[in-house]
């Protein structure tokens, strides 16, 4: 049956062209399902949450006037938003730029080695599948003042004991360390796959022809790799973005908010002090900057890359 | 091509600190879980000291563990199996038809992940709420509830890495499979499922690692009756002191089974955090 007979569907029998259709359909019956429960979960939650951040409500109040932009405007003059955005934006840069740069490093490295590479690779891969709560949790233990295991190593070495995580100077880059600590591993894997898919010919011939393995690196390996490169980036940077249950144990956005991500404040502002549809307008600011800044690194860098 | 010795050594002094970054606190945090109370603290740190076991004993039955990690075993699998039996088909799907807005529906999939759990938590929490004292229907705090939720970022992963172990296949195997009289759902529950089982394993592992750690969503949705594990974790703080053995001990029951199956299922594991990207 060729699309022509498809289209003439005057002559056919009812139970023929409900066939026809089906066939031609059938792909709904498989995705449906999912596609109705990621449209309940996911975008219907996005316009409720528009909807509530156009009212003033509170879980205490039953009445809930509208009040338009209102509550974006709130967000956009409140000094704990904007700076909650910031200590957001600090964590993006350095925690994506810390990992990338170490995963990275690692992926090199790693290829330089033949004995115990598998049991190298799996102990550094470990921090990805615990718990960011767990991983919070253990590093306040490590860098507990009296009695954590930096303090005590950096006493052998002459150095006195140090509150990071209570001064306001160093508790932003302990959290961003920790974070890192955490996620350079995935880095160092998608690398390391990206790596292992490369043609081989390219660089053979290079180095015949005694190209210095600095060259071939900038000039080959990353060039090539340039779509695994910002796979990576946008990944991490998505996470680094969202920052909350590491935040959450081991500063709760202290001391004075130094530490304080938008997570954690939009949390707070809905949780404790339940101005829930100010906490809602914030949620959608947070999305649209999320949603710039991925679209940004998606025109930008990742435009000559097939998605999906 | 082998790398010179020098580099060589390089890379392993290296790479070895770097693990040792990782397994000295893990290790010397686990450690304390054995300790008894009165060297929880000690400095500089005890490391010779009779192993026991009762902060787990304490964290289990006085603190009621067992009831959090059931809760997590329920909303973890109960999660993951539903994420499957949507996603799966859906991946199917995406990976075996042709049709017009296959392209554009698996970017809009793909997006998803960038959504931050405060996004949709919050809506979560006041919808449940009014559902509650509209319609009389509880979902806050209840099982079913929480695994509705997870499918936010449960179930745009299982299509996703579920589609590229369907592309791994060939067409052909349904085909002829059709040919000999299967059905196309047939075909697909007596062929291609079974041929693609250890992707499924691979998937719902992942997923069952990402769920088992959560913290967000079960945060701002749970409450007595469904609270994880990962929730209790943080009641071990308590303003002026932290109960570090019985802290430590629930770190182990949260972090074990998941290292026990990184260890056991370490190829599927690598494969799964890193698919899709080199497509």
């Amino acid at each position: 049956m060729n699309a022509s007979d498809l289209s003439d569907t005057t002559n056919q029998p009812f139970s023929t062209r409900l066939y026809n259709l089906t066939q031609r359909q059938r792909h709904w019956f498989f995705i449906a399902p999912a596609l109705i429960i990621l449209l309940l979960v996911v975008i219907y939650p996005i316009i409720f949450s528009t909807g509530v951040s156009l009212f003033r409500v509170t879980f205490a109040s039953q009445s809930r006037p509208f009040v338009g932009l209102q509550n974006f405007e709130r967000m956009l003059g409140n000094d704990d938003f904007i700076q909650s955005a910031l200590n957001t934006l600090y964590y993006v840069v350095f925690s994506v730029s810390g990992s990338f740069l170490l995963g990275f490093a690692v992926a090199l490295l790693i290829r330089r080695i033949t004995a115990g590479k598998e049991l190298l690779r799996l102990i550094l891969i470990i921090p990805i599948t615990m718990a960011p709560i767990v991983v919070g949790l253990m590093w306040n233990w490590m860098l507990d003042p009296l009695f954590g295991l930096v303090n005590w190593f950096l006493g052998l070495l002459g150095i006195p004991g140090q509150t990071m995580l209570a001064q306001a100077s160093t508790a932003r880059l302990t959290v961003v360390l920790v974070d890192i600590w955490q996620w350079y591993p995935l880095v160092f894997l998608i690398i390391e796959a990206g790596m292992a898919t490369l043609p081989r010919a390219p660089f053979e011939s290079a180095r015949l022809e005694g190209v210095s393995s600095w060259m071939i690196f900038r000039r080959l390996t990353l060039p090539m790799l340039r779509p695994v490169i910002l796979v990576a980036l946008l990944l991490r940077t998505v996470d680094a973005f969202r920052t909350f249950d590491i935040v959450r144990v081991m500063t709760d956005g202290g001391p004075h908010l130094t530490t304080e991500t938008l997570s954690l404040y939009l949390y707070r502002t809905a949780f404790t002090f339940s101005k829930l549809s100010r906490a809602a307008a914030g949620s959608i600011l947070m999305l649209l900057f999320i949603g710039l800044i991925s679209a940004l690194m998606f025109r930008y860098l990742y435009r000559d890359v097939e998605v999906g | 091509m082998r790398a010179p010795i020098s580099e060589r050594v390089l890379a392993y002094v290296i790479l070895i600190a770097l693990a040792s970054l990782v397994i000295a606190p893990v290790l010397a945090g686990s450690v304390t879980a054995f300790k008894p109370q009165i060297i929880w603290v000690s400095s500089p740190p005890t490391w010779l000291f009779e192993p026991t076991l009762e902060n787990f004993e304490f964290v289990f039955f006085t603190r009621k563990g067992w009831v959090y990690l059931r809760n997590s075993l329920i909303i973890s699998v109960g999660s993951v199996a539903v994420a499957l039996i949507l996603g799966v088909p859906a991946a199917y799907a995406f990976a075996r038809f042709r049709f017009r807005s296959s392209k554009a529906l698996m970017q809009w999939l793909i997006s998803l992940r960038m959504i931050p759990p405060i996004v949709v938590g919050l809506p979560f929490y006041a919808m449940f709420l009014y559902l509650e004292r509209g319609l009389g229907i509880g979902l806050r705090d209840t099982f079913p509830g929480l695994i509705i939720t997870y499918q936010t970022f449960l179930l745009p992963l299982v299509v996703w890495m579920m589609r590229g172990y369907f592309a791994e296949l060939p067409a052909a195997m349904e085909e002829s499979a059709m040919v000999e009289g299967y059905t196309r759902l047939g075909a697909l529950w007596r062929v291609v499922l079974p041929v693609v089982f250890p992707g499924i394993v691979a998937t719902a592992i992942l997923n069952f690692i990402f769920a088992w750690n959560e913290f967000f969503l079960a945060l701002v949705l749970s409450g007595n009756r469904t609270s994880t594990l990962p929730m209790t974790a943080g009641t071990y703080i308590v303003r002026t002191r932290v109960e570090w053995g019985n802290l430590f001990a629930v770190n182990l029951i949260i972090m074990v089974p998941v290292i026990v199956l990184t260890i056991a299922l370490r190829r599927q594991i690598v494969k799964g955090l890193t698919f899709g990207i080199l497509e």
